[in-house]
């Protein structure tokens, strides 16, 4: 049988009736384009000439060298053009959108990294663009709506439900459903209905396969571990895919575990979780008894999505890939490491997986190798240290702005 | 028999157009979701959905989003949707639907949601997320079949041909037809586009036709009275409620439904 996009008994494409034809008609064209030498030419083509791939493999001797244990490699994702690895699945998507005849983009976002990813391929490509963003992701990523509205797109402030990523998706479902026959929708990770999780899969393992050539150039063999927040996981998925068949390499999700362990308070969906069905796909998601989808948190916008990647869900039930929770104040603590160490500022997201990292480094010999994949950088997030750091002169600034 | 097929033919019968009406469970609340319910039927609703509020109602407008949102708020539990369908099985006549999200039949469990739908004399089920694709793995048709409820097939106008027939395969009762691309919620003016589109479903689907989303006027009604079997108010009629004196809630009820279907006698 014909795979519909389920991984085991997630994914699917649990979708209303309107969105089944606009659904079916990306597929088909996905599973057409993605067999074409010249559409990946083109792809690629704008992937090194506009995003900047490859990024590079950073060789992180200070932090080595300072936990005492497995070398680490950073993969610097941050370095792709605005700011994230969310630039390389935005451009396949913007060139899908063309060969259907769309004329404009939506999407949703969190941190706004997708957003602000989408509203440049839009720019780029001739679109309009809308994006939608909770009002607690607005009020706490406001320097990416600027950069958003500078780019062209339309940010709407979604005001219902918790006002964060899920009602977003929500918010951008609902346009989409209504404005379907002009609009492609840039959904942001490995999650929503088939295509989706597949789609943004292949594009983002650009990442792993880059990762692969480097590590065998630098170390000569494989990596042991390769360590990945995951929100969504669309920079998990991307890194992890090309080295699913490497069995020996252990491949680790960080969930984001918040400020504590009750429901609510953190957006880890292996501690709580349960199998549901939301936003077109089934997979594991923040919910109670009733199916009810629960509120969650997290010092990172992008990561307090309430469900995840079914293609995750489906590795880690086959002991694939294993997953952890670091909380917000060790995020704190590695952006603070990894920038004094290494002179790269993590975003808030890539952090929980230098969190992880900084537990685990030490306990490893110095033969292991660990990857961590920084997937952003954290310019983004301004806002949020400088209220961590409790940076006074920065505030004062920001007051002397307001009274020119 | 299935007591929507006895009321579509009572329908067909008196040549009048039906009419189903739509209720969110615990909007404004439990005990008036119950009374709600009698007084549609007294005012001539023929069907009547009991929506069961979800935390996230993909295809849903802003009128019936937030009266989920207000119903979950003060407590809502999908098992009071069970308790306030048996308890109206009691009060009323009028065939009883659930409209739900799949995610809240799922995590009750697909063979105990309906059962209990069905013991709780529920006729059939509108569960749009929940597509006749996925049946392999859900086995959510063959429950409704097994327990004699029907599972209403939701359909759309950008529904291509092939999708349609997919859909009209072991189709029971009525089609769902939605007058419009887009989310639940009264519109001023009906797409004139739906015609052909009905014109379209009537080739596939060899059962009586329903229309909804966006019906709020009586020439709304008037409009597709030759077109279809079944008109289909939801959102209008809690924006009625939303506009009444908590107090009045069932008068200006009762006088929105027979403002929609009034015939002069």
């Amino acid at each position: 049988m014909k795979n519909h996009g389920h991984f085991g008994k997630y994914g699917g494409r649990y979708v209303p009736e309107m969105l089944m034809p606009a659904l079916e008609e990306l597929e088909k064209v996905y599973e057409k384009v993605k067999k074409n030498k010249s559409f990946q030419k083109e792809v690629h083509y704008y992937l090194q000439t506009f995003a900047g791939r490859p990024t590079p493999l950073t060789y992180a001797k200070n932090l080595t060298e300072k936990l005492g244990g497995a070398k680490i490699y950073l993969k610097n994702e941050g370095l792709n053009h605005t700011g994230a690895h969310k630039i390389t699945h935005c451009i396949g998507q913007a060139l899908i959108a063309r060969m259907l005849g769309k004329k404009r983009l939506i999407a949703e976002t969190g941190a706004g990294q997708h957003g602000v990813a989408t509203a440049t391929v839009a720019a780029k490509f001739g679109f309009s663009c809308t994006v939608y963003m909770g009002e607690t992701d607005v009020y706490r990523q406001r320097p990416n709506v600027f950069l958003m509205e500078r780019l062209g797109a339309k940010v709407v402030p979604v005001a219902f439900g918790n006002r964060t990523l899920k009602d977003a998706v929500n918010a951008a479902i609902k346009d989409w459903i209504t404005n379907v026959d002009s609009t492609h929708y840039v959904l942001g990770s490995v999650v929503g209905p088939h295509p989706y999780p597949i789609m943004n899969r292949d594009f983002q393992s650009v990442v792993g396969k880059e990762v692969k050539k480097q590590i065998i150039k630098a170390e000569g063999k494989m990596p042991d571990y390769i360590i990945a927040c995951v929100g969504g996981g669309s920079n998990a998925m991307g890194i992890f895919y090309p080295f699913i068949k490497e069995k020996l390499v252990n491949l680790i999700g960080v969930e984001a575990g918040g400020k504590g362990k009750r429901i609510g308070q953190h957006a880890s969906r292996f501690n709580g979780g349960s199998v549901g069905v939301l936003e077109g796909f089934k997979s594991y998601f923040l919910q109670d008894n009733d199916g009810q989808i629960q509120k969650t948190h997290s010092i990172s916008a992008g990561l307090d999505y309430a469900g995840i990647g079914p293609e995750l869900v489906y590795l880690r039930d086959k002991k694939r890939m294993q997953f952890a929770a670091v909380n917000d104040k060790e995020v704190i603590e590695a952006v603070s490491v990894l920038s004094k160490t290494e002179g790269i500022i993590p975003a808030l997201e890539s952090a929980h997986a230098v969190a992880y990292a900084l537990k685990l480094a030490h306990t490893l010999s110095k033969s292991k190798v660990i990857i961590i994949n920084i997937s952003g950088r954290g310019d983004k997030d301004l806002f949020i240290l400088a209220r961590a750091f409790k940076d006074k002169n920065f505030f004062n600034f920001l007051k002397s702005q307001l009274s020119i | 028999m299935n007591s929507i097929d006895i009321r579509l033919r009572k329908i067909q019968k008196e040549k009048r157009i039906g009419l189903m009406t739509h209720v969110v469970v615990g909007y404004p609340s439990l005990f008036e979701t119950v009374s709600l319910v009698e007084t549609m039927e007294r005012a001539g609703a023929d069907f009547i959905e009991l929506q069961i509020p979800f935390s996230d109602p993909l295809a849903d407008g802003p009128t019936i989003m937030k009266a989920c949102e207000k119903a979950l708020r003060k407590g809502v539990r999908v098992r009071d949707a069970f308790r306030v369908a048996a308890q109206l099985k009691k009060k009323v006549e009028v065939p009883l639907l659930f409209m739900a999200y799949y995610n809240n039949v799922f995590k009750y469990g697909v063979k105990r949601f309906c059962t209990d739908a069905k013991k709780a004399g529920v006729s059939g089920l509108i569960i749009p997320d929940m597509p006749i694709d996925e049946e392999h793995g859900e086995h959510f048709f063959a429950a409704c079949k097994k327990n004699n409820l029907y599972a209403i097939r939701v359909i759309s106008p950008v529904s291509t041909i092939g999708r349609l027939k997919k859909n009209a395969k072991g189709a029971k009762g009525f089609v769902y037809c939605m007058a419009r691309q887009g989310t639940t919620g009264a519109q001023k003016k009906i797409d004139p586009n739906v015609v052909a589109f009905l014109k379209k479903v009537k080739e596939v689907f060899k059962i009586p036709v329903a229309v909804g989303f966006g019906i709020s006027k009586k020439e709304h009604v008037d409009l597709l009275k030759r077109q279809v079997d079944i008109v289909i108010v939801g959102s209008a009629i809690i924006d009625a409620i939303n506009r009444s004196n908590r107090k009045e809630i069932a008068k200006s009820t009762q006088q929105f439904i027979e403002s929609l279907i009034k015939v002069p006698r």
